[in-house]
């Protein structure tokens, strides 16, 4: 009681420290770890079998996928633009990945090693066209990156003619079915994906370009940036990393399809904006976007464990989208949103 | 003429050359049975591209409108046996909220509407989902015609109901848009949002109405697509949204919005039906449908944007 009082009388040096850490940008960084934390506590309440590492094994695996779409868009959403193609591109990558692996002889012990880079070239060039349609056409970014997520789905019917190809080589199959440390390889894979992005995003030139044009277009292009060229090769990046999730997809089932990509965009846009990049741009990253998947997959697998339906997630992750973007928001600075 | 004053006629001229090269190939296209068909089949589409275009008109999307649909054949199927034909005053009233929790997102959250839109097209697919236990639900045939029976099939003019039904809504749609103050206050706001806040319009009252529309629109075309297909499922207008954003953006109301309207989505839709129909004829496969809709969005969409309205294209 005393302490309290003195506390009160006379503001120490502490607490003028716990003013400095509430402030809104503080809050803003780290509440998507908070809730993190919050919620893994939450669900090891409600079920026990939650805290296992089986099932964070069972998340972690989940999570790659999504998690190498969502660093993908993690680029795009930083420089202020948005990308909804990544269904369709995926499955033209995962599609195309798998004819081209079988082509070459289905091993990766073989010339099948090719297909790799083979799928993420192709996933450059997705970016690219991406890229080239929305800066060259003047067609604002969520409608020119809809309109060719549609016409990579048809492509990805077009090639398999609705069938599934599968790929059945153990050693690509690997990434899942050995583990190290409890995790499979492909965890670790996306990892190493996940510090590559960290790396351009914060070492690089580019990477500075991305939170320069989501900054404030008008200030960089003043400042002599080649704003059009950072935003190709945005989606050209994106477009790379597009194609390393849909080969992790393709490792986890064992099958390439046009579903490959099915969901993936919700998820991801979700995991980004979840995370705390802003939607307006300029700020977040690729960390973010770390916490945001695992987020994600955590009220998934979770609701899951609890014996939720699985569907219910659908509807959640809507709710979640429409709390991170509103709370995230400066609304003083807005005059209004279209 | 110059270009763009022809720009404005780019719809209708599309829809005639196009009806032309089909018919002088194939003239069995022009029977009167096959177009009467033909229409017929768009009118589900028809009406959820009718709803997006008032939100495309102010300038937004709506990406929800093919979940709500969704979400409806599931409701309206899983209703019929209890509600009879009050199932339809139902559906369209859950479309109607759906759409109004789009326009309350994307108004007062100042959520940007195709993320608004998504997300609530996201709760809109675990409504679905939920209620039918994700299997596909069938009506019972004696039911459904005793309730929505008016819906489908033709009269002793041979004019398909559906036909009817589609001419019903565009002139009341027409009528809300050209005769009165909500259709000018949603013209106000296309044409430049900022004026008409500042003219003392209360736009986001406006703008959550026309997202609203556009749910209840989105939820009767998914009724009378269920009626038709006499059952529903959390997948079952699959494949709508790509060709209703198509059929408006062809028909000519621009991304930007305050120019076109319904009577251009009309053309729209013929035109999209008119394709759908050529690829038939001309045996290009059903899969591939997806990329020329794509491609055709993509020039739509170069072709009609208003660049002066957006200084930065992001």
């Amino acid at each position: 009681m005393l302490a309290m009082a003195t506390r009160f009388a006379v503001p120490c040096p502490w607490e003028k420290s716990v003013e400095n850490l509430l402030t809104r940008d503080n809050l803003q960084k780290w509440a998507p770890l908070l809730v993190l934390f919050a919620l893994v506590l939450f669900f090891s309440i409600a079920n026990p079998n939650f805290l296992s590492m089986r099932n964070f094994a069972r998340i972690s695996i989940l999570s790659t996928p999504a998690l190498m779409i969502g660093v993908g868009v993690t680029f795009i959403i930083l420089m202020g633009s948005i990308d909804l193609s990544m269904e369709g591109a995926v499955a033209v990558c995962a599609v195309l990945f798998a004819t081209m692996f079988t082509a070459l002889g289905g091993s990766l012990a073989g010339w099948g090693w090719l297909a790799i880079p083979g799928a993420l070239f192709v996933g450059a060039l997705f970016g690219l066209i991406n890229g080239l349609v929305h800066v060259g056409l003047k067609i604002p970014s969520f409608m020119a990156s809809l309109s060719m997520g549609f016409v990579g789905i048809g492509l990805s019917l077009l090639i398999t003619g609705g069938d599934r190809i599968r790929v059945e080589d153990p050693l690509f199959r690997s990434l899942l079915t050995y583990r190290l440390g409890g995790f499979p390889v492909m965890v670790y894979v996306a990892l190493a994906a996940l510090l590559i992005a960290g790396f351009i995003q914060g070492q690089t030139k580019i990477g500075r370009n991305f939170y320069a044009v989501g900054g404030g277009e008008d200030l960089a292009h003043a400042s002599g940036l080649n704003v059009p060229r950072v935003r190709i090769i945005g989606f050209v990046i994106a477009g790379i990393f597009y194609a390393l999730g849909a080969m992790l997809a393709v490792a986890q089932i064992g099958i390439a399809e046009t579903v490959t990509g099915r969901n993936l965009m919700f998820v991801s846009i979700t995991s980004v904006v979840v995370g705390g990049t802003a939607l307006w741009g300029g700020a977040g990253g690729v960390w973010n976007t770390l916490v945001g998947v695992l987020i994600v997959n955590v009220i998934g697998n979770g609701m899951v464990v609890m014996g939720l339906p699985s569907y219910v997630q659908d509807g959640v992750l809507g709710l979640l989208v429409i709390i991170a973007v509103y709370l995230s928001t400066d609304r003083r600075s807005l005059s209004f949103v279209k | 003429m110059s270009f763009g004053r022809l720009k404005r006629h780019f719809p209708w001229i599309t829809l005639a050359v196009l009806v032309l090269i089909v018919g002088t190939i194939h003239p069995s296209f022009l029977r009167p049975q096959n177009l009467i068909e033909l229409a017929g089949d768009i009118v589900p589409l028809f009406i959820m591209a009718l709803g997006m275009t008032l939100v495309i008109y102010i300038g937004g999307i709506d990406l929800s409108a093919q979940s709500v649909a969704n979400m409806t054949t599931v409701l309206a199927t899983i209703s019929l046996p209890i509600f009879g034909v009050f199932s339809g005053v139902l559906v369209i009233l859950a479309g109607l909220a759906f759409g109004a929790l789009s326009g309350f997102v994307t108004t007062r959250l100042k959520v940007p509407s195709f993320i608004a839109t998504l997300a609530v097209g996201g709760l809109a697919l675990s409504v679905g989902q939920y209620a039918s236990s994700q299997r596909a639900l069938y009506m019972d045939a004696g039911e459904r015609d005793h309730a929505f029976g008016w819906m489908v099939g033709s009269g002793w003019s041979g004019v398909p109901h559906e036909l009817i039904l589609a001419l019903v809504l565009v002139v009341l749609a027409w009528f809300l848009q050209n005769r009165t103050t909500i259709g000018r206050a949603l013209k106000a706001i296309g044409a430049g949002e900022p004026a008409a806040v500042a003219s003392g319009l209360k736009v986001e009252r406006y703008k959550i109405l026309a997202f609203a529309f556009s749910g209840m629109l989105a939820a009767i075309a998914g009724l009378l697509f269920s009626v038709k297909l006499s059952g529903g499922s959390p997948t079952l207008a699959e494949g709508f949204l790509l060709p209703a954003i198509v059929a408006v953006l062809v028909g000519g109301t621009p991304l930007t919005g305050g120019v076109g309207g319904v009577l251009n989505t009309l053309v729209g839709v013929l035109i999209v039906a008119v394709v759908r129909a050529s690829m038939l004829y001309f045996g290009v496969p059903a899969t591939s449908q997806q990329i020329v809709f794509g491609i055709v969005l993509i020039v739509a969409i170069a072709l009609t944007i208003d660049r002066s309205k957006i200084r930065i294209v992001k």
